[in-house]
């Protein structure tokens, strides 16, 4: 059977006369990684508070495996993961001390995991916490949050201000958690070099409303960009393009549109009817260009 | 250490840019019949990518018959096809023919400078230079 591991029905909040997240439904399975991805103020982290039950939504419920946010106990608590960009961890302990400590609350905890794990962050053991870098506490936030093999993994923005090298160790670590039993991860962020590389399945809010939801594979698969070179320069487009053609762009002799529904061959030709005699060719985009190309046609100018 | 030559770039899906990698190898010798393929687990980590993707690309080299699965042992490349097997292959190429010769009209390529630039390439992947 499928468990869904995370569930949400009109999940709503509103602050004040503000909808930060509006009518949010969503369904996400076990055994991957999805990442959730907006601009910023797009409501990704009220949406993940809501979740770990930080915050109370306006109406709505959401679930993590199978149990109602509101009402999370502690033997759920022990099976889900939280690191959060701002994670505030006791900054007086040292490394050990905090682990030691995290440890008594979780039964699953496993030394050898988390030794490995300690190696493999090369984390000072004996070093007090407000003593380490931005790197080294998110690492050790993380290391405290995979030691008990979670079945459930949320992660609020966890690449910004690492260096590249982090970066990379920080996803070996996620990558560790893969390995057995039961797992999925909830991932939102900016980097999408990083969740291009990881992420199954994104999901893409904007303005407090679920945009779109589905595989990075579909995803990528149906969005190109079109580019047409044109036999005479043209200083307007051609009325009723389709829908699924957005930020159509006229420079001279070049056109370039945003197409979301390709189908090789059929875009192709589709284009020539109404650009006859172009030069087309759809380039395939990476989740970078993507993200960015569907924030504009949602309304953003975006600040890269 | 992965045993053969991979560059993942962002744009295309890394399952499509992985199957393609270990098509290469096997085509331009790195890998050979029999050798092992590195479990999931160590792709995943090495490449640094979702393995679940790893599982769909060795899935999808299994069904085309390029790996073969071992119970317990793992992954390793399988025989290469005999020469009837091979036919049915060049018959699976047609697709990429028609789009090599479409694109190559396209930019005014004669037919000579197609099959120059193709015997270069055969040459480089199949390391006869």
């Amino acid at each position: 059977m499928d468990i869904n591991t995370i569930v949400t029905h009109d999940l709503t909040k509103k602050f004040g006369r503000q909808t930060a997240v509006d009518h949010l439904t969503l369904t996400i399975p076990e055994h991957g990684i999805f990442a959730f991805l907006g601009p910023n103020g797009a409501g990704k982290t009220t949406t993940i508070k809501m979740l770990m039950n930080l915050i109370v939504p306006t109406s709505g419920t959401s679930s993590l495996l199978g149990v109602d946010s509101q009402h999370l106990d502690p033997t759920t608590l022990r099976r889900i993961g939280y690191v959060s960009e701002n994670q505030r961890l006791p900054e007086w302990m040292s490394v050990a001390g905090f682990l030691a400590y995290c440890k008594t609350m979780y039964p699953d905890w496993d030394d050898g995991f988390c030794a490995r794990l300690l190696k493999q962050f090369d984390l000072p053991l004996h070093q007090q916490l407000k003593h380490l870098s931005r790197g080294m506490k998110v690492k050790a936030a993380l290391l405290s949050s995979l030691a008990y093999h979670p079945s459930l993994l949320l992660l609020d923005e966890p690449f910004t201000g690492l260096d590249p090298l982090v970066r990379d160790e920080f996803i070996r670590g996620i990558l560790d958690l893969t390995e057995a039993g039961e797992w999925s991860i909830f991932i939102s962020s900016h980097d999408l070099n990083e969740v291009e590389q990881l992420a199954d399945s994104v999901g893409f809010i904007d303005q407090g409303k679920l945009q779109l939801s589905e595989s990075l594979e579909s995803l990528q698969g149906r969005c190109r960009m079109l580019e047409l070179n044109l036999p005479a320069p043209s200083a307007t487009l051609p009325p009723h393009l389709p829908e699924h053609w957005r930020l159509p762009a006229n420079q001279g002799r070049r056109v370039s549109i945003f197409e979301t529904c390709y189908h090789e061959g059929e875009t192709e030709s589709m284009a020539r009817t109404f650009f006859p005699a172009a030069e087309v060719t759809a380039a395939t985009m990476t989740l970078r260009e993507i993200f960015v190309a569907l924030a504009q046609s949602y309304g953003h100018r975006l600040e890269e | 250490m992965i045993p053969f030559s991979i560059d993942l770039k962002p744009g295309s899906p890394f399952c499509d840019q992985l199957a393609y990698a270990v098509k290469k190898a096997i085509v331009s010798g790195q890998l050979q019949t029999g050798d092992r393929l590195p479990s999931v687990r160590v792709l995943a980590q090495e490449l640094k990518i979702n393995p679940n993707t790893v599982q769909k690309a060795i899935s999808r080299l299994t069904a085309e018959g390029l790996l073969e699965i071992q119970p317990g042992i793992g992954c390793s490349i399988a025989n290469r096809p005999r020469k009837a097997e091979a036919k049915a292959c060049a018959v699976l190429l047609h697709q990429e023919m028609e789009r090599l010769v479409v694109e190559a009209r396209r930019l005014n390529l004669s037919k000579e400078e197609v099959e120059k630039a193709l015997t270069e390439h055969w040459n480089r992947i199949s390391g006869q230079n």
